[in-house]
């Protein structure tokens, strides 16, 4: 093992978890503080050139988390190591975390002193070789992705355009995101390095009520969903008598079509880790907790190893960095419940009882775990605690707009080019995110909606693209800002269909304790299906909204209050659906089976027989002209002949009775 | 001791006292089902939804008070908040009266009446139990299909049920209720005969014919 920077340098540093230095991380970057010794000096100067290029001078970074091992980063890491041992090269290779920019996945990062840094998107394990020899042998950049910096060394530069150039890049303002995919989340050392626990060790010089006025200062809100303020959630928590208090960190991430926590624990784990130890510190709690979903294994590995590695360092444990501040963190799996991400019923999961939300008031910061005054933030908001402690509030509070400030990280999905997690001021308009980042709907599509806040979330139509996304003025349009999740629908979708979707989703994971999101939701759901199904009548969508509005003003939890919202906002924004699917019988988009005909068009049928080879009801069948056609009576419209056909000669139409080729 | 006033009484009480049993102790009634002292926490039903003056709606039973605080316990949204929400109750209930030994004191069946929600039949209010019941004599009793409502008046007299109240809506229990009948031999024309002296100019008749047609075909 090379020396370290959060070794000792020689025989005069006395820290230990034993004996912590207040200046420890500190003198790790830019010391020795407590003694001077040229030597010492020069060696962190080494160690952070080491960090930046490879102990040998060249590195290959791979990312690994959850979506690049799910596009086959491992097999391009093996590759990556088979390869550099069968050539005898000198490169280091390590993990990193991910950019955020899914549709480059898996990609490769090389790193040469004096060529600039190349990025390689959706690498394949067998071009791999091919991609080493020419970076680090021929030093050619041909064929990147992009480039981090221009050195104007490597032959095929001007062909590769810089990332900080290309518009997904470029519009983004990474903030809490600013790690992820450059460090090694397994390294203390790395995180330290790239400025890390600046803001605990500052934190802890100003003392819990400094620390509290300045996350007020910054005006950070939840981001979990509610948009609480969190230095006003902490003021109230650390002016409750009771002791012990606990700090939660909630990673319980469930929304479909969200992952920005998942990337952020995956790939910066250590920010969360400090994040939470600062919120602990200002509440005056001993003990916090991450909760992270037993669904993203490894979310919560790298979180564990990352506890442990700060408790090995005396970043955890007692008297931390010498402030007389003693918390210790423990990681604990979820029940694998959606519902398990409200506040109350992760407090109950802990406690060990079925995670079952109650009712509040009394607020966790008052009674929470174990009848103790507890904070509960998000992952994303603790990560943003961390880097305003390091960075200092008035740089944090100049982003944003009037009402929100910040950044906050987006997760487009659905109907765009580039699927990704963007992080951006507060502020921004939809459009921004949906089309100028993600790179707007694929050809051949309209974004017909788009869907923010996961699945209880609102759907806004794409004449509101212009809309800013914060917290009240998504509320004002029917949406919630939610977690981040957003999903482009395209106009391939039906609304009625969508809307269904997602009570499908909410309904099921209803937890069942109160009776209008338990049953209020199936009921909701059957009208819907009913709908669907083209047997609505004019009046289901009177009492649909009557519905809607009984179980969001009466539910128990956030779950059953928001749930209805898809449903609200469609009939809202998309009522010439719901009303063509009820008056007339025809599904707009062609989507809902009930409603939709299959027809071959003779004139383009080739008579390859695909259709009939593929139709599991036997519906298709041969004409003495060579054609094909379906028998109307038989079908059972699972669609299959309309995806086999090669020559789209299968035709969707919604016109109630079936007529024409039948 | 704190204040709470609900519907402009006002009531002293412990502070951490639920404004359920700060309305008990007035005497002010506030429908609910779940909350069961020292074994259910409550915060289910959402029956007794009560207002604060700034229209949040909280939980009586789960709501508990430590300062001086107001609450409105009846106005015309509540009411439709608990229709609503009771109607979901019965939705999912299955609703075999004749069979249930809670017949003759069913909090459903006074719930439905204090809250007009439709659903329930007589048979929930009948004061015989399940073995005494008229129909396992073989009388033709309309108790199963009628609304009930009325606490089974003509069954407390000593004669069966005559459906005066007109016929259950709901379908699943028109469906039971003919099953029932089939299984204890009573021939439903007899019933259906019986039934037309009150409902037959009721369009709803029609549909317990229907019920009745297809339990009989199928």
């Amino acid at each position: 093992m090379p020396w370290s920077l959060l070794d000792k340098c020689c025989e005069k540093c006395w820290h230990s978890p034993k004996t912590p230095c207040p200046d420890f991380i500190n003198c790790s970057l830019s010391g020795p503080l407590c003694h001077s010794d040229e030597e010492c000096a020069k060696k962190r100067k080494t160690r952070l050139e080491q960090l930046q290029h490879g102990e040998k001078g060249a590195k290959i970074k791979v990312p690994w988390t959850s979506c690049t091992l799910a596009t086959g980063a491992e097999a391009v890491y093996q590759a990556v190591v088979d390869y550099i041992s069968k050539r005898g090269l000198d490169i280091t290779v390590s993990i990193s975390g991910c950019y955020g920019l899914d549709f480059i996945d898996p990609w490769l990062e090389f790193v040469t002193k004096g060529m600039p840094t190349a990025i390689y998107a959706n690498v394949k394990e067998n071009s791999v070789p091919k991609l080493i020899e020419r970076y680090f042998l021929d030093q050619d950049v041909s064929g990147a992705f992009a480039l981090k910096e221009k050195t104007g060394n490597a032959k095929g530069e001007d062909e590769v355009p810089l990332l900080s150039e290309l518009d997904f890049w470029r519009k983004q303002y990474r903030w809490v995101s600013r790690n992820c995919g450059i460090v090694d989340p397994e390294s203390l050392e790395e995180y330290i390095a790239s400025g890390g626990y600046k803001g605990l060790s500052r934190a802890l010089k100003m003392g819990p009520d400094a620390v509290i006025d300045e996350i007020q200062k910054s005006g950070l809100r939840g981001r979990g969903g509610a948009g609480f303020p969190t230095g006003l959630k902490w003021r109230i928590t650390r002016q409750q008598r009771g002791t012990p208090k606990y700090a939660i960190a909630n990673a319980d991430e469930g929304d479909p079509g969200a992952f920005m926590n998942r990337l952020l624990a995956e790939s910066d784990p250590f920010r969360i880790v400090e994040g939470l130890t600062i919120a602990g510190y200002a509440v005056g709690a001993s003990r916090g907790f991450i909760f992270v979903r037993a669904e993203k294994p490894l979310m919560a590995r790298r979180l564990q190893r990352a506890v442990e590695e700060a408790r090995k360092y005396g970043l955890l444990g007692t008297n931390i960095l010498g402030s007389g501040f003693n918390f210790d963190i423990e990681v604990i799996l979820s029940a694998g419940a959606f519902v398990c991400g409200e506040e109350t019923a992760l407090i109950a999961a802990i406690e060990g009882k079925r995670a079952w939300p109650r009712q509040r008031p009394p607020y966790p910061a008052e009674k929470g775990l174990w009848g103790q005054p507890t904070v509960i933030n998000n992952v994303e908001t603790l990560a943003h605690v961390a880097t305003i402690m390091a960075e200092g509030a008035e740089k944090f509070a100049a982003l944003g707009s009037d009402r929100t400030k910040g950044t906050k990280m987006f997760c487009v999905t659905g109907a765009v080019k580039r699927t990704g997690a963007y992080e951006v001021p507060i502020g921004v308009t939809i459009r921004i995110l949906v089309e100028e980042l993600a790179g707007g709907a694929p050809d051949g599509v309209k974004i017909k909606a788009v869907q923010i806040g996961g699945p209880s979330g609102g759907c806004i139509p794409a004449s509101l693209l212009d809309l800013q996304v914060d917290y009240e003025t998504l509320q004002s349009a029917g949406a919630i800002m939610g977690s981040g999740g957003v999903v482009a629908i395209s106009d391939e979708n039906c609304m009625v269909d969508v809307a269904k979707f997602f009570l499908t989703f909410t309904s099921a994971e209803s937890c069942g304790k109160c009776m209008p999101c338990r049953v209020g939701l199936r009921v909701m759901w059957s009208i819907l299906d009913k709908i669907t199904q083209g047997k609505g009548q004019e009046e289901d969508l009177e009492v649909l909204k009557q519905l809607a509005e009984t179980v969001r003003s009466t539910s128990l939890c956030a779950l059953g209050g928001t749930a209805p919202n898809p449903v609200l906002s469609t009939l809202r924004y998309f009522m010439d659906e719901y009303e063509a699917h009820i008056k007339k019988g025809v599904c707009p988009a062609n989507v809902c089976a009930a409603l939709v005909t299959y027809l071959i068009d003779e004139d383009m049928c080739i008579g390859c027989g695909q259709c009939a080879m593929n139709c599991p009801a036997n519906a298709i069948s041969k004409l003495a002209s060579g054609k094909y056609r379906i028998d109307q009576s038989l079908c059972v419209k699972c669609g299959t002949c309309y995806v086999v056909c090669p020559v789209r000669a299968v035709k969707k139409t919604s016109c109630s009775g079936g007529g024409g080729n039948g | 001791m704190v204040k709470v006033k609900i519907d402009g009484v006002t009531i002293e009480v412990e502070p951490g006292t639920s404004v359920l049993a700060a309305a008990e102790k007035a005497g002010l009634r506030i429908p609910h089902l779940c909350v069961v002292k020292g074994i259910y926490e409550g915060a289910s039903c959402r029956l007794c939804l009560v207002k604060t003056p700034t229209g949040r709606l909280f939980p009586a039973c789960a709501y508990y008070v430590y300062r001086d605080e107001e609450f409105i316990s009846d106005s015309l949204d509540l009411r439709i908040e608990r229709k609503v929400n009771f109607e979901f109750i019965l939705k999912f209930h299955r609703m075999e009266c004749w069979l249930c030994p809670r017949k003759g004191n069913c909090l459903l069946a006074k719930l439905s009446k204090e809250l007009a929600v439709e659903g329930t039949p007589v048979c929930a209010e009948c004061p015989l139990s399940p073995e005494e019941c008229l129909l396992t004599k073989g009388v033709p009793c309309l108790g199963p299909i009628t609304l009930s409502g009325c606490d089974a008046e003509c069954v407390e007299s000593g004669g069966p049920c005559w459906g005066c109240r007109g016929p259950i809506s709901r379908v699943d229990v028109l469906e039971n209720a003919f099953s029932r009948y089939r299984e204890l031999g009573i021939d439903t024309e007899t019933i259906l005969r019986k039934a037309d002296i009150f409902w037959n100019s009721l369009p709803e008749f029609e549909v317990v014919k229907k019920v009745f047609n297809r339990v009989r075909t199928s």
